[in-house]
């Protein structure tokens, strides 16, 4: 059905209820007015009429077709519009777009993930998808780092995983108070605690650039290979279709091969954490 | 409290060690004990042991003031610290104190460095590991100066 839609034209959804997430972060729940199926890591163009769009990657889970959640920061125009709607608007959805992640070639394996700040929301969505085939993995570990813990986003989830077989959740703080009793300092301190057969992973990052710098390197240094690295180019997405030429990134459009690349693909290109 | 080999084999930072070389540690080592709110040592406070957390929880920090601690880490088992009693001038650069019932392996900082001269590769072994915790602090420290410089 969306084969047949003007490449453009947004699919009507409304806007059923919004989760405040943390001071700056909001999650958008849309019923679209058609079935809307998406790939984990692949991503939309969420648009307010009269306002403007920007590209986002789902929350939710794949395989929910009638709903989805869209967690957003408010960082810009568009963003801090939609950090004013209340539940019982239109908005719309264009997508989705670009290359996912290659969830198949994780079957056999132990998957590491680590994200920062608003990058859980992408993450959460993968989540979901390996929850759904958890049989066919070995392990599922979740690094998460946030600035503060007021910044940390679905807190539940955490309790959630680690209360599913297969799976554990750690997560840290950049900046603890005094009622914070867990684990202070960067994103990458929380793998001084892991456990993973390196040989037989992958891991996937996705955060800041900062944070996906530095924790690339952190992967590098315990022995992952550029291959076994998987990159979610988030900060580049742009118009969804590889047209307009904002998403370039070298020899890539991220809108249209990415937004999710292994390290070795885009480690030579200069721009990579900028 | 006596320590085994069999209990350092279950410790992080003692991966890739033979028994000799394990033995090395157990014959200049004790198990320290501390309650909630011990503080292990101070910062700028002379270092004569290096420490290895058996279990427990220690948050690391520095203090811009007197009374004013800025907490800007936390430990996890296995890992080591207080890595500057085998660097001249065996000062620490922070703090650290438990925030649980934690138990630690303290190993006596002369004896260790004394064994690096009569057992070259044991040393070099330790170094290394040395070299890469002061590796990681750096690099995390340097992930946060960028957090905030990017804010």
């Amino acid at each position: 059905m969306q084969d047949k839609r003007n490449i453009y034209t947004p699919l009507r959804a409304i806007l059923t209820d919004v989760i405040e997430e943390s001071p700056s972060i909001k999650t958008f729940v849309l019923v679209p007015e058609d079935k809307f199926a998406f790939k984990t890591g692949q991503f939309i163009e969420l648009s307010v009429d009269g306002v403007g769009e920007a590209p986002f990657t789902p929350s939710s889970s794949p395989l929910v077709t009638e709903k989805l959640e869209v967690t957003v920061m408010k960082t810009g125009y568009v963003t801090e519009y939609m950090h004013m709607l209340k539940p019982g608007v239109f908005m719309g959805i264009r997508g989705p777009y670009g290359r996912g992640y290659p969830v198949e070639t994780f079957f056999g394996k132990e998957v590491l993930i680590l994200g920062g700040g608003c990058g859980l929301a992408p993450i959460r969505s993968l989540l979901y998808t390996l929850e759904s085939i958890k049989d066919k993995l070995l392990k599922v570990i979740l690094c998460y780092g946030s600035k503060t813990a007021a910044d940390c986003i679905y807190k539940p989830l955490f309790d959630r995983l680690n209360s599913t077989e297969k799976f554990e959740a750690y997560r840290t703080v950049d900046k603890a108070d005094e009622d914070w009793d867990g684990s202070v300092g960067v994103a990458t301190t929380l793998l001084n605690m892991i456990n993973i057969n390196i040989n037989n992973s992958v891991a996937v990052v996705c955060g800041p650039p900062v944070m996906m710098k530095f924790g690339t390197i952190r992967l590098l240094e315990m022995g992952y290979s550029d291959d076994q690295i998987y990159l979610s180019m988030e900060k580049n997405m742009s118009c969804g279709l590889g047209k307009c030429g904002h998403c370039m990134m070298g020899e890539f459009f991220v809108c249209r091969d990415g937004p999710v690349f292994t390290y070795n693909e885009i480690k030579h290109n200069p721009e990579i954490w900028k | 409290m006596n320590i085994t080999i069999e209990d350092l084999k279950k410790v992080r930072f003692f991966d890739h060690y033979t028994d000799d070389q394990l033995k090395i540690f157990i014959g200049i080592s004790s198990i320290k004990e501390f309650k909630v709110k011990d503080v292990l040592f101070e910062q700028y406070d002379e270092l004569k042991e290096i420490y290895v957390l058996l279990s427990g929880c220690l948050s690391l920090g520095i203090s811009i003031a007197k009374e004013k601690r800025i907490r800007l880490g936390t430990l996890e088992d296995g890992q080591l610290f207080s890595w500057s009693a085998v660097f001249n001038p065996y000062i620490s650069t922070a703090w650290v104190m438990a925030t649980c019932p934690t138990k630690v392996l303290a190993i006596d900082a002369k004896k260790l460095t004394h064994e690096f001269e009569k057992n070259c590769e044991f040393g070099f072994k330790t170094m290394s590991k040395i070299a890469q915790t002061v590796s990681h602090r750096l690099s995390d420290t340097r992930f946060q100066l960028m957090n905030q410089l990017t804010l």
